[in-house]
């Protein structure tokens, strides 16, 4: 198993989402973030004042999968989540040791 | 000199004066002082210049009486019927607040400021727009089609054509609707439309297309309002077209200046529609939303019994305001309950405009229909107004607050409605006391089609004239670039890119599910490392 975690733009998600159901992912967690990456943010106008937005808005997805879905997912998200500029975001992915499903104790992939 | 400038940013106030006096003995600072006061009363001696020229220009003539106010009554009755004409007119400015909250609370979070801002400026805009042409279009005498007279309100009378209430007090009034409907068209446009381009449309509607329609109905010899009497047109028919407090001429237009707006910009980014297998894109704010549909029926309380501009028909206030709240209670219980059997759910936006729709319906025929009357007529727009969503969300426009089906549709109902309802008992209004003599009677109460033939033309001829000439002017704004935000603005954020910060830029981050995001094109800081870091993606997973 192996827990995937993207980070796109808030805009791509609905598509992300979508193409990720369509591979047979089963459940996500979303959650809204803000950060930064190489790129250190802009400055915008507020009553005659700049002040920095540095931290932009994204959204985080996460995702834990059976092995076999790793690469397509990666294939999914950025298929639907590129534009080729930058602030596209990132993936990283991680091992995972084991899964519960709370309700039933089951274990291992069939908890996912 | 910097250092000397920081210290004396450093002075006490007693340290100040001494300076100044040492340097009142020097010959080169009172020199130097000569010259920035010398300076200043040139300036100022400009300013007065200019205003006593403007002033003589515009506003010598507003006060002068051209002649002695046509109606004489007792000293006391002009003072009151114009009190109550401005309280109502305050009342309507009220609604400003009502479709601010409105609109902000049924728009995303990222396009509230751009709401704001319109609505602050399209009100400023309309003021002005309404005192160099607007009441002259409207409300002058002229000719059938458009008044000429009274331009920058030069040359009016003390008191406003036979109503005897104050010209000026006439006009803040009638500027307050003429904002009502310039704010109407901005509903359904929200999101998407450039600040500019808002404007450049703004100046049209409130400047031109609302004043010269609804002087059609309203002004003094308009066409629609003399329609039907010799001389005039369809002789025939023996009634004229009305409209007591606007259903027509301020809604229908509004309404329908919105839907060719909407029409023209398409909708905004990332909204899908029902038959496409999307929905609505969700309202941020449903507190303010409903507190702001409630300040907006507050406000009708002057918008519909002040059309009388007359306290001294007392009964017809009572009527009226009394009518106002049954349509508004009826429809906001037809359009909840309709919505029910639809949905199984009681839906806040369902019943926040039905009950505004329900207070459209009502403007038109407030004066002449029974309360009874205005119970059925407003539970009907409550229904109607759900079906006017669902119209709009099958031909694919995106009207973000439902301005179409509220504004539009439900006036077009109301107006028509009179046709049917009208009771046969109430006339017309007047500076001392109503006129019964010639009372409306609508086809429900025996009255055959006369009135409706007439509410029927009034209305269709409005609309059709509203809706073609919007169109002109939409699309003459869109070729100009600038009614519709640019693609990479809109996904960036239209506040931010509009006006430069978000209306919670504390908490909010983004709309999810919405092109809510920042699509940033920013200088690459590290261009070299990225470069050097670039690598296939390994897997981990393997």
């Amino acid at each position: 198993m192996t827990k995937l975690e993207a980070i796109v733009q808030p805009n791509k998600f609905e598509r992300v989402k979508e193409a990720l159901i369509g591979l047979g992912v089963e459940g996500m967690t979303i959650s809204e973030v803000r950060g930064h990456g190489r790129q250190k943010g802009h400055t915008e106008t507020y009553r005659g004042r700049e002040y920095g937005i540095d931290l932009l808005p994204k959204v985080k997805l996460e995702l834990v999968l059976d092995d076999k879905l790793v690469d397509p997912a990666i294939d999914a998200i950025i298929k639907s989540a590129a534009t080729g500029k930058i602030g596209d975001g990132k993936i990283f992915l991680y091992k995972v040791e084991e899964a519960i499903r709370i309700r039933s104790q089951e274990r291992g992939a069939a908890a996912l | 000199m910097s250092v000397i400038a920081k210290q004396a940013s450093n002075l006490t106030l007693s340290q100040k004066f001494s300076r100044l006096a040492r340097r009142l003995r020097e010959p080169e600072w009172r020199r130097y002082g000569g010259l920035l006061l010398g300076g200043k009363a040139i300036g100022i001696g400009l300013v007065l210049l200019i205003i006593t020229v403007v002033s003589g220009l515009f506003f010598t003539h507003v006060y002068a009486q051209t002649a002695a106010p046509e109606v004489k009554a007792a000293d006391v009755i002009n003072p009151i019927n114009t009190v109550w004409t401005l309280i109502a007119a305050f009342l309507v400015f009220g609604m400003q607040v009502g479709f601010t909250m409105l609109e902000a609370g049924f728009c995303r979070s990222r396009e509230t400021v751009n709401v704001l801002v319109e609505c602050v400026v399209d009100t400023c805009l309309c003021g002005i727009l309404f005192y160099a042409v607007g009441f002259a279009f409207m409300f002058s005498h002229g000719n059938g089609f458009i008044g000429y007279h009274w331009f920058f309100l030069q040359g009016a009378p003390a008191t406003y054509e036979t109503t005897g209430v104050a010209f000026l007090a006439v006009w803040i009034f009638q500027f307050a609707f003429a904002d009502t409907c310039s704010t109407i068209t901005s509903g359904a446009m929200i999101g998407r439309t450039g600040f500019v381009g808002d404007l450049l449309y703004s100046f049209c509607v409130t400047g031109f297309i609302y004043p010269i329609i609804g002087h059609w109905a309203w002004g003094p010899d308009g066409w629609l309002a003399t329609m039907g009497s010799a001389g005039n047109v369809f002789p025939s028919l023996g009634m004229g077209f009305h409209d007591f407090a606007g259903s027509t001429v301020v809604h229908t237009i509004g309404g329908f200046i919105a839907l060719a707006g909407a029409i023209v910009l398409g909708p905004r980014l990332g909204r899908k529609f029902k038959r496409d297998g999307g929905g609505p894109m969700l309202p941020h704010d449903l507190t303010i939303a409903v507190s702001g549909g409630l300040v907006l029926w507050f406000g009708w309380y002057g918008f519909n019994p002040g059309s009388t501009l007359s306290a001294m028909d007392f009964e017809g206030i009572g009527r009226v305001a009394t009518n106002t709240t049954l349509a508004a209670c009826a429809a906001g219980l037809s359009s909840i309950i309709y919505g029910y059997f639809r949905t199984k759910k009681w839906d806040a936006s369902y019943t926040t405009n039905g009950f505004l729709a329900g207070l459209v319906a009502i403007t038109c025929p407030c004066y002449w229909v029974s309360p009874t009357g205005s119970v059925l007529l407003g539970g009907i727009a409550g229904v109607l107004v759900i079906l006017g969503v669902d119209l709009l969300e099958w031909l694919r426009i995106d009207d973000p607050i439902g301005a179409v089906p509220v504004h539009g549709m439900c006036g077009i109902w109301g107006t028509i409605s009179l046709g049917l309802f009208a009771c046969g008992r109430y006339g017309a209004t007047g500076p001392l006391s109503p006129d019964n003599s010639a009372p409306l009677k609508g086809l429900f109460y025996g009255g055959g089609t006369q009135v409706l033939m007439a509410q029927i033309i009034g209305s269709a001829v409005v609309t059709v004239a509203t809706f073609a000439v919007a169109m002109a002017v939409m699309l003459a704004v869109n070729a100009t670039g600038t009614l519709r935000l640019p693609e990479d603005a809109e996904l960036y954020g239209m506040d931010l890119h509009e006006h430069g910060i978000s209306a919670y830029p504390e908490y909010v981050i983004s709309a999810l599910g919405a092109p809510g995001g920042m699509n940033q094109e920013l200088p690459v800081a590290h261009a070299k490392a990225s470069l050097a870091t670039t690598k296939p993606l390994s897997h981990i997973a393997s």
